[in-house]
């Protein structure tokens, strides 16, 4: 398990995965230089950390708090979209195995395209997102 | 009389340097002149998708060849009053022409409802190439426009075409 925390550039959204708080978080920008050696690293440690969280055997009681998956995007280029879906379709994988998993997708007040976008993925994977508007 | 602007206008190379400058430059005329964020945006993601195309997909890229001399990268963005059209162009080998064509064409055939439906089914089957494309932007073109794509081939020689593609972005 790895604690993430990944500073914002302009070309690269902010990215916090910290367990011991139940937490994935994205804020900012992505469209990075490189956007292979951006993201594996993050879907490979998310990937890795829900298959051996769900084998413990407190898995049951720390399963109560949900884990929360914040998407603060402001824009992302359509290689990012990828990337974003592979992210998701971790989600969804342990989210099936009954991990209390939450998404919240934030968009800006009268940003409706990014709303959209959020409901595109989550009808891609069959999984409910709580939708929060921010007024700006 | 309908208002008109030149955005962006950049004839020549293509590289990351320079899409950062052009992103810069477009940024600060949408932020100045557009108060539609929805309209903003979309100007922004089609640029990005555009310029990242020129980038990995121009199949010559030495600047200093005389064919990219006499055919430079292009890059337009116009706005005629409320709508923008931006043109973009690009060499590519004439042994891509069937391919780009086929996959513009599929686009052009569909409905607004089977692009978004293309999509999402491309994000799930998406492989990262080489370049670090997803395969995606054209389909990202056509969903954010919700118009036909235009395009052209300009044959240079045996080898070598002239790409050019035109959007239409309409309030």
């Amino acid at each position: 398990m790895k604690k993430l925390n990944i500073a914002a550039t302009e070309k690269s959204p902010k990215v916090i995965f910290d367990p011991d708080h139940y937490l994935f978080e994205m804020e900012g920008n992505s469209r990075p230089e490189n956007v292979r050696d951006f993201y594996y690293p993050i879907i490979e440690n998310l990937g890795s950390f829900f298959e051996k969280y769900i084998t413990k055997k407190d898995f049951e009681v720390k399963n109560e708090n949900p884990f929360k998956f914040n998407f603060k995007l402001d824009y992302f280029n359509s290689s990012s979209a990828k990337f974003i879906s592979d992210i998701l379709v971790i989600v969804k994988t342990y989210s099936e195995k009954n991990l209390n998993i939450k998404i919240y997708w934030y968009f800006e007040d009268g940003d409706e395209d990014m709303k959209e976008v959020g409901e595109e993925f989550s009808d891609m994977i069959s999984v409910p997102f709580n939708y929060i508007m921010i007024s700006k | 009389m309908k208002s008109y602007d030149v955005v962006i206008n950049h004839k020549g190379p293509v590289n990351l340097e320079i899409i950062d400058q052009i992103l810069h430059q477009l940024k600060n005329y949408l932020n100045h002149k557009i108060d539609d964020k929805v309209i903003r945006k979309r100007v922004y993601s089609l640029t990005v998708e555009c310029l990242d195309n020129i980038l990995k997909h121009s199949d010559l890229n030495d600047e200093s060849h005389e064919l990219v001399t006499s055919y430079p990268p292009r890059f337009i963005v116009e706005k005629i009053g409320e709508d923008f059209l931006i043109h973009t162009g690009n060499i590519i080998f004439n042994s891509n022409i069937d391919l780009v064509m086929q996959k513009i064409e599929k686009l052009n055939s569909l409905t607004q409802i089977d692009i978004n439906s293309l999509y999402k089914e491309s994000l799930s089957n998406a492989e990262i190439s080489e370049k670090g494309g997803a395969g995606l932007g054209l389909i990202v073109m056509a969903k954010t426009t919700g118009q036909k794509i235009k395009y052209d081939f300009e044959r240079i020689n045996n080898n070598f075409s002239y790409f050019a593609m035109q959007l239409s972005l309409k309030k």
